[in-house]
């Protein structure tokens, strides 16, 4: 009869509807689940060696912002983000003290990244890299 | 399918499947003036249950330590694919909660369905809304921000003014003397798991008690609007030559949750942040108390409430009282009248005292 | 007898929920400076009116943090054996303002506004005043303020220089903001955009309009980097909406249908 004609057609309505919803929801459920993506090799930064000499900073940019690579006087290599971590200016290199400085509002650093006075609340990020036939890859 | 049907069959013939599913839904029959309001209760089932799945969601990426919380929760919003929408959906769906509790909470007071011999599930019912702020106030902690922070501070320290064993509990809540790393541990296992479980059996309860005794009939359309029941011996309330549960109830239940979704989904993905302050974003900092810290709309009646006392307890007293009275409500007011128009005081009364409410709400979010 | 409970009821479920909260939380005390200098009248108690007023004040940078001495110990809070430095003569200003703005005094002092210092020149305070300190932005070169030692039309040219860079500045700030509101991770942008701004308003210092045009150019580049992030976000949020309408078209339709679905069985 009429009703039971009207009855499979919105039965099929709501079926469609309902399988709209059920993908609605898999989709992004799945994407929130699944495992992240590490990092890539996309977006690191390869620096020669000599680049860096004794005693020395070398600034570049590295995902998306400033970074330093330090040559410690008679000492290591370290990589940090160059960014304050007190409002974000980026810091300088002072070769004669051999520590960072922020020119905004005087935060200082060891060569170590570690905050000696000043404003800033954590040390400078540090960054990973490797050396490896005389060239540094920050990443 | 023929598959479908011979798994059915399998399940039948071992325990009765079709005739249990005959006699709870099919013969399960409800009032003919049913109407909408009835399907406040499946709604609000539908957000908790959504609370709970977006809740558990929530906890795979969620770390509940002081130093990291915020920044998961920014990990959740930003770089969690579809975090913003999981984590938004739980916390819009508590305000939600709230709002279709106290909406329940109203159609049952309005159409009576308190009174006897239904006090029972008022009082479980009332259990829930303790319950319901009580998960609301542990799971605003959690985010850790300054709002969180703060909020709970002023929340905890309510508790001073009781006497004697104010400041006790106070310490005692807070698992130290000020909110910290131990309130957040606490907070975290009561809003996890104590909680709610504590609501899925009260509702177990509830909805038990409801199918025991009968749903009650509406007092509209009718001539007759007293309250049958006279108290001498049980009588289950059915409802001969009433609308079937299933199919016919149930959809309207489907239709008013899907209504409910529509309205749910709009604040969703176009104002989400209605109920978040912008100190709600910076990281808790506890030597910092911002300018304006107020509680969730549903607690601002409150707040006002103590502004206004100029004695913390006498205010807390006040509320209490009030409290204890609302869940006592169906063994004071034991009128067989159920018909709103019919019971002019008791109208008069309780839509003064929501719009007392509401005014005292909107005060305390502008004061 | 019921009814008289009938009309408590109003007023009690007026007071229905039940978690009260009160009022106000623990506050910090104040330190001894402000403790004392709040309370004197006039040139003595000014400064701290002035100064809650202040981005200083905004980021809990108090007295003791230029002033010296112990903010914690009334009796020695200004000891000179405690580090107080009292108010600084003329000369001294930019030293004293450059303990903290390290960069800015580099500048300063090398620039024509520095070399004049001490000999009718401008100071730190001359133009950004000393405890009323706001946020740095265009308006403090203005002609009322320039035109006290010299025509305004050489400021003029410096501030319409700036003035592109700096509106993009603020327009950006804006919009960060409005994503900050809304639980967006601004960390990267905010650092950034900070970073750029000073290095920007710090080029004033110099008072050298070329230099302001050579660094504006690469200033900008900077400030088209954050945008872009910004218009990443904007698109997002875009598609969002549109998911989010479509959503609840499929919400209001199931409930159509469902309701069409239940009058079949009527």
């Amino acid at each position: 009869m009429e009703n039971i004609g009207r009855r499979k057609f919105f039965g099929i309505c709501l079926g469609g509807v309902a399988t709209g919803a059920l993908a609605a929801i898999i989709y992004p459920l799945f994407r929130y689940l699944a495992p992240r993506q590490t990092e890539s090799s996309a977006g690191k930064v390869v620096i020669p060696l000599k680049d860096v000499p004794d005693g020395e900073a070398k600034f570049f940019e590295f995902a998306g912002s400033s970074a330093v690579l330090v040559k410690k006087r008679g000492g290591d290599l370290v990589a940090f983000s160059a960014v304050c971590t007190h409002l974000g200016c980026i810091v300088q290199w002072e070769k004669d003290k051999q520590d960072f400085l922020c020119p905004c509002h005087a935060g200082h650093y060891t060569a170590d990244g570690a905050v000696i006075s000043g404003p800033p609340p954590k040390p400078l990020t540090k960054l990973p890299f490797t050396v490896a036939n005389g060239a540094i890859t920050i990443g | 399918m023929a598959l479908l049907k011979r798994l059915i069959d399998w399940i039948d013939v071992r325990i009765g499947a079709r005739e249990l599913a005959q006699k709870q839904l099919g013969d399960y029959l409800l009032p003919r003036n049913i109407n909408v309001w009835y399907s406040m209760g499946s709604i609000l089932l539908f957000i908790f249950v959504l609370q709970v799945v977006t809740g558990i969601l929530l906890l795979i990426y969620y770390v509940p330590d002081a130093d990291k919380a915020f920044k998961s929760v920014t990990y959740i919003m930003n770089d969690v694919p579809f975090g913003w929408l999981i984590r938004m959906c739980h916390a819009v769906g508590s305000n939600m909660m709230v709002l279709v509790l106290l909406l329940h909470m109203f159609s049952v007071l309005f159409m009576g369905s308190y009174k006897g011999p239904r006090e029972l599930n008022w009082v479980t019912g009332f259990i829930l809304l303790t319950l319901v702020q009580g998960i609301s106030l542990t799971g605003y902690l959690l985010p850790w921000s300054q709002l969180s922070f703060w909020a709970t501070t002023v929340a905890t320290n309510s508790a001073n003014a009781i006497p004697v064993i104010g400041p006790h509990l106070v310490e005692f809540l807070r698992g130290g003397k000020l909110v910290g790393p131990p309130t957040l541990g606490r907070f975290f296992a009561l809003h996890v798991a104590v909680i709610p479980l504590t609501i899925a059996a009260l509702v177990g309860l509830h909805l038990f008690l409801l199918e025991r005794i009968g749903v009650s009939t509406p007092p509209f359309g009718l001539k007759e609007t007293k309250n049958p029941w006279q108290g001498k011996g049980f009588e289950y309330e059915g409802h001969p030559g009433g609308i079937p549960f299933f199919p016919n109830y149930a959809l309207q239940d489907l239709t008013s949750i899907s209504i409910y979704l529509a309205c749910f989904l709009g604040v969703v993905f176009f104002d989400p942040y209605l109920f978040f302050p912008k100190d709600a974003f910076l990281p808790a900092n506890p030597f910092v108390t911002p300018a304006h810290i107020k509680p969730e709309w549903y607690f601002l009646a409150n707040y006002q409430t103590l502004k206004i006392f100029p004695n913390e307890l006498i205010g807390l007293t006040v509320q209490g009282a009030a409290m204890t009275f609302l869940a006592l409500l169906p063994f004071i007011d034991r009128g067989p009248e159920k018909h709103p128009l019919k019971r002019p005081v008791f109208m008069a009364c309780t839509i003064g005292g929501i719009l007392l409410w509401i005014g005292l709400t909107v005060w305390g979010h502008y004061s | 007898m019921r009814y008289a409970k009938h009309v408590t009821n109003s007023l009690l479920l007026v007071f229905s929920l039940m978690l009260p909260i009160a009022v106000f939380a623990a506050e910090q005390p104040e330190i001894v400076c402000i403790q004392c200098h709040s309370t004197m009248p006039g040139k003595i108690g000014e400064p701290v009116k002035l100064w809650r007023g202040s981005i200083h004040a905004e980021n809990g940078i108090a007295c003791n943090a230029c002033h010296g001495g112990d903010p914690a110990d009334a009796a020695n809070a200004m000891s000179p054996a405690r580090g107080f430095l009292g108010a600084p003569k003329e000369k001294a200003i930019p030293d004293f303002c450059g303990r903290c703005h390290v960069g800015v005094r580099a500048d300063y002092l090398a620039s024509a506004h520095g070399q004049a210092l001490g000999m009718g020149g401008p100071t730190c305070v001359t133009c950004h005043g000393n405890h009323q300190v706001l946020k740095a932005s265009l308006e403090l070169i203005n002609e009322k303020s320039c035109s006290r030692c010299h025509s305004f039309e050489r400021a003029r040219v410096i501030k319409s220089a700036m003035q592109e860079t700096e509106a993009m500045i603020v327009a950006i700030d804006a919009r960060i903001k409005a994503y900050k509101a809304k639980g967006t991770d601004t960390d990267k942008m905010e650092k950034g955009l900070f970073a750029v701004r000073n290095r920007f308003h710090t080029l004033f210092h110099n008072v050298d309009v070329e230099l302001v045009k050579k660094e504006s150019m690469q200033i900008q580049a900077e400030l088209k980097k954050i945008e872009a992030v910004l218009q990443g976000l904007d698109d997002s949020q875009h598609t969002r909406k549109i998911a989010g309408a479509v959503a609840v078209a499929g919400a209001l339709l199931a409930a159509l249908f469902l309701h069409l679905f239940r009058k079949t069985y009527e």
